[in-house]
C-alpha cells in the first residue's frame, strides 16, 4: 500500500478534491424543487386548499388526482400548500439545534478539563436517548402546538451537533498549526473563530443535511400523533393523520402527505450522502492481474534455470494511472539461499515480493517473462494448497498483520486445517511445535491469547512460527524487523537465520536497512524507483568504495557498520 | 462514521483509562472488572440523570403546572387535586426528595385518568414495545450485516459495478422513508389489499400476526442503513493487513469472510445497533400509533395529547430511558466479549 501511494501522488492528491456526484446533484435538484414549491404554492393553491368543494371524500378523480378529504378539500393542493409550513418548521428546528449545539460544543471544548468531561458526559447521555422521545418529553412540558414542536425537535437534535462540534474541535485543536497559534499566545476564542470553525464546514454541512431530514420526519411525526401543528393550521404530519383516519375507505389520501415527507427527507439525505461521497470518494481499485509476456529474451543466465524461485522481468503497473511502479526486475533464489532486496520505501521492493507470492493488491497489474517456483509456473492456475504449503509469509507489522478478534491458536491453525489437511488436534500440535521452534515462552498459553495481549516481538515470532509451520520451501519476509525494537530486531534476525541453516528454507528478505540485510543475506539486490540498480554477490567484502552504483554508496554511507559475529559465522 | 466519532470523543479525554497494552498477559479478568465497574458507574449516573429529567417534566411546565395540567375548563377543586397529587405546594427540594424516594419504591404516583399506579400502566404496556423494538433490532442486525457483507464481497475490486449502484440507490431510498410512513404503506398493501395481516392490533388475530407489520415498518429502513455501513466497513476491513495475511495463508473465501472478516465488522455493527435501537425505540413510539399497538408509545402519547396524565408520562419516560440505557450496556458487554480491545476504551 505504501508503495502505491508513494509512487502515485497524483490520484492521492485528487482524492481531496471536491467531486460532484449523481447523488449530490439529484439531492440538490430535488431540494431546489421543494423550496420552489414551498415559496410559490401558497400563492397559487391556498384558496383551492381551503375550498370546501362539496365533493367530499373522493378517490383519485380527474381534477382531484389525490382525492379530497371529508370536507371536500383537494388533497394535492393541501399537500403543496403544507410544504411551506413543514419546511419552515424543519428549517427553524435545524437552525436552532445547530446554533445551540455548535455553541455548546465549542464551549465544552474551550472549558477547563473537568467541566469539559462533564459536558461530554452530558452530551453522551442525551445522544444515547431516543431523539423522538426527547422531543415528546419537551412536547409534554410545553404542550401541543407548532412552535412547541419546533422547540421540541430542536432540543432533541442539539446533542448531535454538540458532539460533532466537540469532536471536530478537539481533532482540529490537536493539529500542528493550532498548537503553533496557541504557543504564539493567540487567545482561545480567536483560535476557535480563525482555525477551528472553518475546518468544520464540510462535516457540519453533512450533519446539517441529515439533521434537517431528521427534523422534518420528527416534526411531521409529532404533528401526526397530535402533538404538533393544531387546526386550522396544517402541515404534512396533520394531513397524514387526517388521511390515516380514512385509510379504510379512501387510502389514496395518504399518497400526498406520505410522498411529500419522503421526497423532502430524501432530498436532504441525498445532499448529505452526496457531500460525504464528494469529500471521501470510494476508491474502486480494479481487480489485480498477473500476465505472462511471451517471446522476450530472458534477462537471466541459463545457469539460473534450476533456481528455486525464478522471477524474470517482473513489471508492475498502477492500472488507473498507467504508471509503472516496478520495471523489468529479474532475480533468482536458490534453495537454502537468503536473498535480500533493499531500497527506500516506494522503491518497489514489496511490490516485487507480492508478485512473487501471488498476492498483488487490487488496482495493480503485473506481467512477467517467467515466474516459477521449482517446477510450478506461478503465472498459471496454481492450487491454493500448493501456494500455502510452499511459500511462507512474514510481514512488516505483526501488530496489524494478526487478526485482533481471533486468538493466535485459532487464526494461525486455519492454514494447517484448510490447506494442509490436518484436523483440529493435529493442527494444534503442529502449531505448538512451531511455537517451540521459535523459542516462544509459554507456547500453550500463547495459543489462547489475542494479539493485543502480546508484545510486537512475540507476535512476530508467532507469525514466523506460523509461516514455518507449513514447512515452506521459500519464506518471504517483508520488512519483518522494521516495526520492532532494536533488541527484538536482533532476535528475529537470528531466528530467521537459524531456521534457514537448520531447515534449508530459502528466504527472500526485504528491508530498507542495508545494515540489517548485509548481516543476514548471501546476496542483495538494491532497488531504486522500481528497478534493480545493483546486485551485490560478495557481501563480506562490501565497502563504500566497492559499490558500483551511487545509490548503494549512499545507503552504505548511511548505515552504521554492523558486526556480524554472532549469526553469520 | 460512528466509530470515528466515538474515537474523536475518547481522544478528548486524554489520560483516562489507558487501553490495555501488550505485556499484560493474564490480565483479562482485571480489564473486565475495570470495564464493568466503569460501565455500571456510568449506568448509575445516567439513571440518576433520568430520574432528574423525569422529575422536571412537571416542574418545567410554564406558568402554574397544576392549572396547565388540569386544563382551562377545570374547576378549582380539580386544580387543587392535581396540585395535591403532584405535591406542587411543597418546596422544590421536598418535592424532589418525595419524587426520588417514590421512584426507588416504584411509585410514580397514581394515573390521573385510570386511578391505578402509573408504573403499572407502563409495565403492562412495556412488553409490547420491547417485543417489536427488539425483534426489529435483531432483524436489522442479521439482515443488515449479511446483506452488507454479501454486497461488499460481490463488489470488491470493482467487480459487479451495477450491483453496487443498485444497492446504493435502493438503500438510500429505503433509509429516507420514515418508519411511520412505511407503516401506512404496509397497512394499505398488506392489510387492506392483500388482507394478510390485521391493519391494527386486535386479539382476533394472533399476537405475532399483529406484530409483523409493526416490526417490518420499524426494521426495513434500518436494514438499508445498517447494510450500507456494514458494506463500507467490510470494505475497510478487507484492506486491513490481517486480511492480507489471511489471503497469504490462501484460506478459502468462506473462512476468510466468515471467520476473519465478520468479527471485525461486527464490532462496528454492534456499536451501531445500539444507536439504531435507540432510534428504533423513538420511532416505535409513533409507529405504535399507526397500528393501535398497545405499547408504551401509545400510552405516553395518549397521556400527553389527551389525558395530561403526568404520572404516566413520567413513568413511561423513565422506563423507556432505562430500557435504552440497559440495552446499550448489554451491547457493550457483548462487544467486549467479541473484541476485548473495546474494553479499554472509555466509552460511557
Amino acid at each position: 500500500m505504501t508503495e502505491i501511494t508513494a509512487h502515485a501522488p497524483a490520484p492521492v492528491a485528487a482524492r481531496r478534491r471536491f467531486r460532484w456526484n449523481g447523488t449530490l446533484v439529484t439531492g440538490l435538484a430535488m431540494f431546489a424543487a421543494v423550496i420552489l414549491v414551498a415559496i410559490i404554492a401558497p400563492f397559487f393553491y391556498a384558496d383551492q386548499a381551503a375550498e370546501l368543494t362539496g365533493e367530499s371524500s373522493l378517490g383519485s378523480v380527474p381534477g382531484h388526482p389525490l382525492g379530497t378529504d371529508t370536507l371536500g378539500r383537494d388533497m394535492l393542493a393541501r399537500t403543496l400548500v403544507a410544504t411551506r409550513t413543514t419546511v419552515l418548521m424543519a428549517l427553524a428546528a435545524t437552525a436552532l439545534a445547530a446554533a445551540i449545539g455548535v455553541g455548546f460544543g465549542i464551549a465544552v471544548w474551550l472549558a477547563p478539563r473537568r467541566l469539559r468531561n462533564l459536558g461530554l458526559r452530558l452530551i453522551e447521555f442525551f445522544i444515547s436517548y431516543p431523539g423522538l422521545l426527547l422531543a415528546i418529553i419537551v412536547a409534554a412540558i410545553l404542550g401541543q402546538g407548532a412552535i412547541n414542536a419546533v422547540i421540541a425537535v430542536a432540543a432533541a437534535s442539539i446533542a448531535g451537533f454538540a458532539r460533532l462540534t466537540a469532536n471536530l474541535a478537539s481533532g482540529i485543536a490537536a493539529r500542528q498549526y493550532v498548537s503553533t497559534a496557541r504557543l504564539l499566545g493567540v487567545p482561545a476564542h480567536r483560535i476557535a473563530l480563525r482555525h477551528v470553525l472553518p475546518n468544520m464546514a464540510e462535516p457540519m454541512l453533512i450533519i446539517t443535511a441529515q439533521a434537517f431530514a431528521g427534523a422534518l420526519v420528527e416534526i411531521s411525526g409529532l404533528s401526526f400523533v397530535g402533538l404538533g401543528t393544531q387546526a386550522p393550521y396544517f402541515d404534512y404530519g396533520t394531513l397524514l393523520a387526517d388521511s390515516l383516519s380514512k385509510i379504510m375507505t379512501n387510502p389514496i389520501l395518504l399518497v400526498g402527505p406520505a410522498l411529500a415527507i419522503v421526497i423532502v427527507s430524501m432530498s436532504a439525505l441525498f445532499i448529505g450522502d452526496g457531500l460525504a461521497a464528494a469529500a471521501n470518494p470510494r476508491s474502486n481499485a480494479k481487480q489485480s492481474q498477473l500476465t505472462l509476456r511471451e517471446g522476450e529474451t530472458s534477462a537471466l543466465s541459463p545457469a539460473d534455470d534450476d533456481a528455486l524461485l525464478v522471477a524474470d522481468g517482473v513489471t508492475v503497473t498502477h492500472i488507473e494511472s498507467g504508471r509503472e511502479l516496478v520495471s523489468d526486475v529479474s532475480f533468482t533464489i536458490r534453495r537454502g539461499e537468503i536473498v535480500g532486496i533493499v531500497g527506500e520505501s516506494g522503491s518497489g521492493k514489496s511490490l516485487t515480493a507480492s508478485v512473487a507470492s501471488r498476492l498483488l493488491a487490487d488496482g495493480l497489474s503485473a506481467s512477467v517473462r517467467r515466474l516459477t517456483l521449482g517446477d510450478t509456473d506461478l503465472t498459471g492456475k496454481v492450487p491454493p494448497a500448493e501456494l500455502a504449503s510452499r511459500i511462507g509469509l512474514v510481514y512488516q507489522d505483526p501488530g496489524t498483520a494478526l487478526n485482533p478478534a481471533l486468538t493466535l491458536g485459532s487464526q494461525l491453525s486455519d492454514v494447517l486445517r484448510t490447506r494442509m489437511g490436518m484436523n483440529r488436534r493435529e493442527a494444534r500440535r503442529a502449531l505448538l511445535a512451531a511455537f517451540k521452534d521459535v523459542l516462544m515462552p509459554d507456547p500453550e498459553g500463547r495459543l489462547r491469547q489475542n494479539p493485543h495481549e502480546l508484545s510486537g516481538g512475540m507476535n512476530q515470532r508467532a507469525m514466523i512460527a506460523s509461516a514455518m509451520s507449513v514447512k515452506p520451501e521459500l519464506l518471504i519476509a517483508d520488512e519483518p524487523t522494521t516495526a520492532l525494537d532494536v533488541t527484538v530486531q536482533r532476535e528475529v534476525l537470528t531466528l530467521i537465520n537459524r531456521l534457514n541453516t537448520e531447515r534449508g528454507t530459502a528466504v527472500l528478505f526485504i528491508s530498507h536497512d542495508l545494515g540489517v540485510v548485509r548481516r543476514l543475506c548471501d546476496r542483495v539486490l538494491v532497488m531504486q524507483r522500481g528497478q534493480i540498480v545493483e546486485q551485490i554477490d560478495d557481501m563480506d567484502n562490501l565497502t563504500v568504495e566497492r559499490a558500483a552504483h551511487p545509490y548503494t554508496r549512499q545507503l552504505l554511507a548511511a548505515t552504521p557498520s554492523v558486526r556480524l559475529e554472532e549469526d553469520k559465522a | 462514521m460512528s466509530t470515528t466519532l466515538s474515537e474523536d470523543l475518547t481522544a478528548t479525554d486524554v489520560g483516562d483509562a489507558p487501553a490495555p497494552t501488550a505485556h499484560q498477559a493474564g490480565s483479562r479478568a482485571r480489564v473486565w472488572r475495570a470495564f464493568l465497574i466503569r460501565r455500571f458507574t456510568g449506568l448509575v449516573i445516567s439513571l440518576v440523570m433520568l430520574v432528574l429529567m423525569t422529575f422536571f417534566i412537571v416542574q418545567l411546565i410554564p406558568g402554574d403546572p397544576a392549572e396547565a395540567i388540569a386544563g382551562p375548563d377545570a374547576s378549582p377543586t380539580t386544580v387543587e387535586a392535581v396540585r395535591d397529587e403532584l405535591g406542587l405546594d411543597d418546596p422544590m427540594l421536598v418535592q424532589l426528595w418525595d419524587y426520588v424516594t417514590g421512584v426507588f419504591t416504584g411509585d410514580f404516583g397514581e394515573s390521573f385518568r385510570y386511578g391505578v399506579p402509573a408504573l403499572d400502566i407502563v409495565i403492562t404496556a412495556a412488553p409490547y414495545t420491547i417485543t417489536i423494538a427488539f425483534a426489529a433490532v435483531a432483524i436489522v442486525l442479521v439482515g443488515g450485516v449479511s446483506l452488507g457483507i454479501a454486497v461488499a464481497i460481490a463488489t470488491r475490486g470493482d467487480r459487479n459495478r451495477w450491483l453496487g449502484s443498485l444497492f446504493t440507490t435502493v438503500t438510500s431510498i429505503l433509509t429516507s422513508i420514515p418508519p411511520y410512513i412505511l407503516a401506512t404503506f404496509l397497512v394499505v398493501i398488506f392489510a387492506l389489499w392483500l388482507a394478510w395481516f390485521p391493519p391494527a392490533y386486535t386479539l382476533a388475530y394472533g399476537y405475532w400476526q399483529s406484530a409483523i407489520l409493526p416490526i417490518a415498518a420499524l426494521s426495513i429502513g434500518s436494514i438499508g442503513g445498517m447494510a450500507r455501513i456494514v458494506r463500507r466497513e467490510a470494505a475497510v476491513v478487507e484492506e486491513m493487513d490481517y486480511m492480507r495475511s489471511a489471503r497469504g495463508w490462501r484460506l478459502p473465501a468462506m473462512v476468510r469472510y466468515a471467520k476473519h472478516l465478520l468479527p471485525n465488522v461486527l464490532t462496528t455493527s454492534l456499536t451501531l445497533a445500539g444507536i439504531i435501537l435507540t432510534a428504533l425505540l423513538g420511532s416505535a413510539l409513533i409507529v405504535e400509533t399507526v397500528f393501535a399497538w398497545p405499547g408504551i408509545g401509545s400510552a405516553v402519547i395518549r397521556a400527553i395529547a389527551e389525558d395530561k396524565d403526568y404520572p404516566v408520562i413520567r413513568a413511561a419516560v423513565f422506563v423507556i430511558g432505562a430500557i435504552s440505557l440497559i440495552t446499550t450496556l448489554i451491547i457493550d458487554i457483548v462487544l467486549g466479549a467479541i473484541d476485548p480491545r473495546t474494553l479499554g476504551e472509555d466509552r460511557d
